[in-house]
């Protein structure tokens, strides 16, 4: 389905392998140091011990994550440089916000959380120190909060931004730049669609990193029970239920309104729909309109060269919609059996499939969480291939025009040769850097539980 | 407020920041191994050894980090400048990071939790070749320094279907390796790396009053090794001299003769760094003269002032080599203007030397410059916050070099 707006395959894999590696270290990251502030804060509130333990450990993770982290986002933001070298003039043209405001966020990140974790009991007030905590939390979020500020403009071309494809090429390399056409215009890159977009993406990290924790915790309970591990699981299997339900119904929702209104090729192209022209579809109808007499356009009502991939579905429907559906439901579970509540009559068939539901839970809640993580990221960036800043232009002859800027003469680097035995070295450090985080982070708690 | 000066003053302080930390990492990177042999024997400098490694752990992200912070910089107030960067240079970013992040990274963790636990002379060796994969790191962005200072196997092709009217191509990546001011750059880096780690190991020591024969040794590496890198530097002045004319003009103040006086416009540098080079002059025999008497009066000004003395000395040099290419993003060589000059015509070198400009770089497609000119409250504030955090780095440096380990004397 290649064609002369794509860029070559092996390019975009290297860059589906890498950003999704850096995704997984940079949600851990998030998910470890939020965490550990919420530990630290009923350590301060209730004086229980375990909860300090248990804030110092995952704040020790949390700083783990982040080094690898931070090595790996030099090796993704040199690949963009490297492969995508045509993407660094548009974002000095348009983009730049984000990634100027990511510069604090990222100095709040890599000053405060080696402060917070060697400061451990040095500070007379310990709220102080949680705060300096929370600050570093902030951070982390602040900086997924930019990024996806940038990775939201490249599915939903932002109000007042325009492409200009330029009259001749600047030294055969520079075909696109995209402006905004007022100084203020910049500020729209965090424009409400982009909001919902990054609040989307901010709780699929949460969700990601918390179910792998919860996940790590039951199997680690299940081999040596310890009450620093109940009371764990306790807040973090409620609050993962909660951010689910959010995720499924409410920013799920929002987000599904803005891909209709936005790009809604890539809406036919996840829903599957397999045909050409307009038809009423009374599902996809009734979630977006209430009710089931909308018509929408088929899949093949645009044109070859510019539709997404047909596996789409695979990942939308298959990975994200199921595994978020089944992840709810699993914590939802694990919730009600870890505050005893089947023991209530009526929910004794949750002790019944206990055997299931926690046994399994570590594989469950680590499969389905990392299952729909990815199924979401492939919806979102493999959606709106061949394009970036995509924006639907209303037709009135047919299908909205989808416009952007094409990935292939747009953004690739036309000097550029990708040796497969280049390609076969990055993929390998794309895998092996994780893998030490992950080591690393497995040393640091055997040790701790030597100790 | 013009996009020229808000990208000097943004790239300034991050040059100013960055340098010195990797300054150190490069620095102690090379100087571990060598005392871990000094001390294979009778283990004198076995605990120095682990606290200043724990400090190459912890700064080795940080620095990284602002480096980050050059390519957002650059990429957000010289976006076509980094575009063609990327583009003409890739294989140099390439390799710069595959060394950086894939090989360096690792043999640095390795190195430091196999630290007591393996024997001594494999572990020397283990030192010995992690330093030597980190040096690829500066080896290569030293080369994109040098490529902006005398684009030496760059070559300029005139093309009427391009905006800007030519197109530049590198041919060889290897002809790269050819830039005359390349070899004492580098040399001048590496020395100058060593020199400066031990400087701030034998004033950290020497304020503390601890570990005296590890402030001793690292007195003597930074004397020699800066004096080795002084002379560089004057290596370094000398090809800037013959090959980048603006540079040297905006150093010593004078027009090189090799700029005819017809070109002298053209090549006229923006700031006059004449102060700024005398400055280096004497922050570098100051911190020698700190350096001597820090070994002889035990005092703790004298130790702090010689620890500023240093990193002010480190900073001048680099602001001094980052600011002598203005007006330019890349300086067009003397030669080369001739070329095109007699091949193309006058107005054709003229319009290829306002391209290579750092003005045409600066205001070309930059939204962040104009943000920030119609709001220059973002920039006051960005200034406040990266001072905050650069005194946090600073103290944090301070306080991860100084810790004393368990049992230490």
């Amino acid at each position: 389905m290649s064609s002369e707006l794509e860029a070559p395959l092996l390019a975009r894999w290297l860059s589906g392998v890498g950003i999704t590696a850096h995704l997984l270290l940079a949600s851990m990251f998030i998910g470890t140091i939020t965490f550990a502030v919420v530990a630290e804060y009923r350590y301060l509130r209730t004086g229980d011990a375990d909860w300090n333990a248990l804030a110092r450990t995952f704040a020790v993770i949390a700083t783990i994550f982040l080094g690898v982290g931070a090595a790996f986002g030099t090796l993704v933001e040199f690949g963009l440089v490297v492969l995508w070298s045509n993407f660094v003039t548009l974002i000095g043209s348009g983009l730049v916000l984000p990634f100027y405001f990511e510069l604090y966020a990222f100095l709040m990140e890599v000053v405060l959380v080696p402060i917070y974790v060697l400061t451990w009991g040095r500070f007379r007030n310990a709220w102080y120190h949680w705060l300096v905590g929370v600050v570093a939390a902030l951070g982390a979020l602040y900086s997924a909060f930019n990024i996806l500020a940038v990775m939201a403009s490249m599915s939903m071309r932002p109000p007042g931004l325009e492409i200009v494809q330029l009259p001749q090429s600047i030294g055969q390399v520079i075909h696109y730049a995209a402006v905004f056409t007022s100084p203020a215009g910049v500020l729209n890159m965090f424009w409400w669609g982009a909001e919902e977009f990054i609040f989307h993406g901010i709780l699929a990290a949460l969700i990601l990193s918390w179910s792998g924790i919860a996940g790590i915790t039951i199997y680690s309970h299940r081999r040596s029970p310890k009450p620093y591990k109940l009371k764990a699981l306790r807040t973090i299997l409620p609050a993962l239920t909660g951010l689910i339900a959010i995720q499924g119904f409410v920013m799920g929702h929002l987000q599904g309104e803005l891909v209709l209104q936005f790009d809604p090729l890539k809406l036919a192209a996840i829903e599957g729909m397999s045909w050409s022209g307009l038809r009423v579809d009374p599902v996809t109808s009734l979630l977006a309109y209430g009710d089931t007499t909308h018509a929408f356009w088929g899949y093949f009502s645009w044109p070859a060269s510019i539709r997404p991939p047909q596996f789409l579905p695979a990942f939308y429907l298959g990975f994200m919609v199921a595994g978020g559906v089944l992840l709810g439901a699993w914590s939802l579970g694990l919730t009600l059996y870890y505050y005893g509540l089947h023991r209530i009559r009526g929910l004794g068939w949750i002790g019944r499939i206990e055997r299931l539901l926690v046994g399994g839970a570590p594989y469950a809640l680590v499969l389905l969480a990392a299952l729909a993580s990815i199924g979401g990221a492939v919806t979102a960036e493999v959606g709106r291939q061949p394009f970036i800043l995509v924006k639907a232009v209303p037709s009135t002859t047919g299908p909205p025009d989808i416009t952007g800027i094409p990935v292939g003469p747009g953004l690739y680097n036309p000097t550029l040769t990708l040796a497969p035995w280049l390609a076969a070295l990055v993929f390998a450090v794309e895998l092996i850097m994780p893998a030490l985080a992950i080591y690393m982070v497995y040393l640091y708690v055997n040790r701790r539980a030597i100790e | 407020m013009n996009a020229v000066w808000i990208a000097t003053v943004l790239l300034a302080w991050v040059f100013g920041v960055h340098i010195p930390l990797v300054y150190t990492v490069l620095g102690i990177i090379w100087t571990l191994p060598a005392m871990e042999y000094a001390s294979r024997r009778d283990g004198r400098y076995n605990d120095a050894v682990k606290g200043i490694a724990r400090y190459l752990i912890a700064i080795y992200a940080v620095g990284g980090v602002f480096g980050t912070v050059i390519t957002v910089f650059l990429a957000g107030m010289l976006p076509v400048f980094t575009n063609l960067a990327g583009v003409l240079l890739w294989p140099v970013w390439a390799t710069a990071i595959a060394f950086g992040v894939a090989v360096a990274l690792p043999l640095m963790g390795y190195w430091y939790r196999t630290l007591g636990s393996m024997s001594p002379g494999r572990h020397v060796a283990l030192g010995f070749l992690t330093a030597g994969f980190t040096t690829v790191i500066p080896m290569m962005f030293r080369l994109v320094f040098a490529v902006v200072n005398y684009p030496a196997g760059v070559d300029v092709v005139k093309d009427p279907s391009s905006l800007v009217g030519f197109d530049l191509v590198v041919h060889n990546y290897w002809s790269l390796f050819s830039n005359p001011t390349y070899p004492p750059l580098i040399l001048a880096t590496l020395l100058g790396a060593v020199a400066f780690a031990n400087a701030l190991i034998a004033f950290v020591y020497g304020y503390r009053g601890v570990r005296p024969e590890a402030a001793s040794i690292s007195r003597r590496i930074a004397l020699s090794f800066g004096a080795a890198s002084a002379l560089s530097g004057v290596w370094y002045l000398v090809e800037l001299y013959y090959y980048a004319p603006t540079m040297a003009w905006a150093i010593l103040g004078i027009r090189p003769p090799t700029i005819p006086a017809a070109l002298a416009p053209v090549y006229e540098p923006t700031y006059s760094l004449t102060a700024a080079f005398a400055a280096i002059i004497a922050l570098g025999l100051m911190s020698a003269a700190l350096l001597i008497l820090s070994g002889r009066i035990r005092n703790r000004a004298l130790n702090a002032l010689g620890m500023l003395a240093s990193i002010a000395l480190v900073i001048d040099v680099e602001e001094v080599n980052l600011l002598a290419h203005l007006p330019y993003a890349i300086i067009p060589p003397v030669s080369a203007a001739e070329g095109l000059a007699s091949e193309y015509g006058v107005s054709f070198a003229l319009t290829v030397a306002k391209v290579l400009s750092a003005s045409t770089m600066a205001s070309t497609l930059n939204a962040l410059a104009v943000f920030v000119s119609a709001d220059p409250a973002v920039l006051y504030f960005s200034i406040a916050f990266f001072t905050l955090f650069t005194i946090m780095v600073l103290v944090g440096i301070y306080v991860v070099l100084s810790w004393r380990s368990s049992g230490s004397g």
